[in-house]
């Protein structure tokens, strides 16, 4: 018998990457913009865009795909605020969103009757990091309970986002959050990522946000709201 | 968990390689992982041994090198590896910048048996 050593040096989630262009396509043709909201359990991201939807309520239509491993309250949360479409994927236990899970979804979703969609990710800072769904946006949510530390613990996603957002900010002066070590920790990953300070709860700095959304939905689309 | 979605995505690469080199058996699989890219070696190895009865890889070995994590510093001039605490130069103490060093998640090479 003859052994060949093969050269591949190929990415591990090719598979995953090849699915989640298809996934872009559709979303891009559609000219909807897609965000994949990436955060810890119970750091504000069902709540971010409740808010969300709520600030664009008569100028944008929202579309949420809910990754969780079980139940769909966050869908009847997003409904209830008003969000044109949600579907709901139940995981069963994986700790991440892959992009056949979207294009699953996608199949209920009616893209052309909407302008923004949020992919509400399993709350985890490690797995979704290395899984593209087809965003064209990645969001991580830290909220300031969580600790300025996180980082540095989990380099990966903030490495890998295109913003930021720091939720929570009421909180800020109960909970011991070290701002100046997050902002250095975080430049030290990401130099290019803006990052939005806000609280969800008293509305400080959701407007900003709003402006960034809105405009960055006009720039990736070329279509305004 | 994650590493029950990788393996699948891993082996089904190393198939479809594999057929297309004429290979019906896979001897090993070398990988190449980086210390940010949060894969627990364990893991891998028990979802391969799981997954791979029954396929072009079972009984294969499954190699797997790890890459540090290197961020560069400016001052120093010079890439260095956090000790954990901050992201700090260990040397200067100084904030550098992430490299792509250590979020590798690749295959290298395969290894296959050929028929003569």
């Amino acid at each position: 018998m003859a052994v060949e050593q093969v050269k591949m040096v190929k990415n591990i989630l090719t598979g995953n990457d090849e699915l989640a262009a298809r996934n872009r396509d559709c979303f891009e043709t559609a000219g909807v913009l897609a965000v994949n909201v990436m955060a810890s359990p119970g750091a504000g991201k069902t709540s971010l865009i409740v808010k969300t939807i709520e600030e664009l309520s008569g100028r944008a239509r929202i579309g949420v795909i809910e990754g969780d491993i079980a139940g769909r309250i966050d869908t009847e949360k997003v409904l209830a605020a008003g969000a044109a479409d949600a579907v709901q994927i139940n995981t069963g236990g994986s700790c991440h969103l892959e992009a056949n899970m979207i294009q699953q979804a996608l199949n209920n979703l009616d893209l052309s009757a909407l302008d923004i969609v949020f992919v509400e990710n399993v709350g985890n800072l490690v797995c979704p990091t290395h899984w593209a769904l087809g965003e064209q946006l990645k969001l991580c949510i830290l909220s300031t309970p969580e600790g300025h530390d996180k980082p540095v613990k989990y380099p990966e996603l903030f490495a890998a986002s295109d913003v930021i957002v720091l939720s929570k900010m009421d909180l800020i002066d109960l909970v011991g959050f070290e701002s100046d070590f997050f902002y250095e920790s975080v430049r030290a990953l990401n130099q290019a990522a803006p990052i939005f300070e806000l609280s969800c709860r008293t509305g400080q700095g959701v407007a900003r946000w709003i402006d960034w959304l809105v405009g960055m939905k006009t720039a990736v689309n070329g279509s305004a709201l | 968990m994650h590493e029950f979605g990788l393996m699948t995505q891993l082996l089904q690469a190393v198939e479809a390689k594999s057929r297309e080199m004429g290979s019906r058996s896979v001897l090993a699989i070398n990988l190449l992982i980086g210390d940010r890219a949060s894969i627990v070696d364990d893991s891998l190895l028990y979802y391969f041994e799981m997954l791979t009865p029954g396929t072009l890889a079972e009984g294969a070995e499954l190699n797997v090198r790890r890459v540090p994590s290197r961020f560069y510093c400016p001052n120093c001039d010079d890439k260095y590896t956090p000790t954990g605490a901050d992201f700090r130069c260990p040397t200067c103490s100084q904030i550098g910048t992430i490299t792509s060093e250590g979020s590798e998640l690749l295959i290298e090479s395969i290894m296959l048996a050929k028929e003569e």
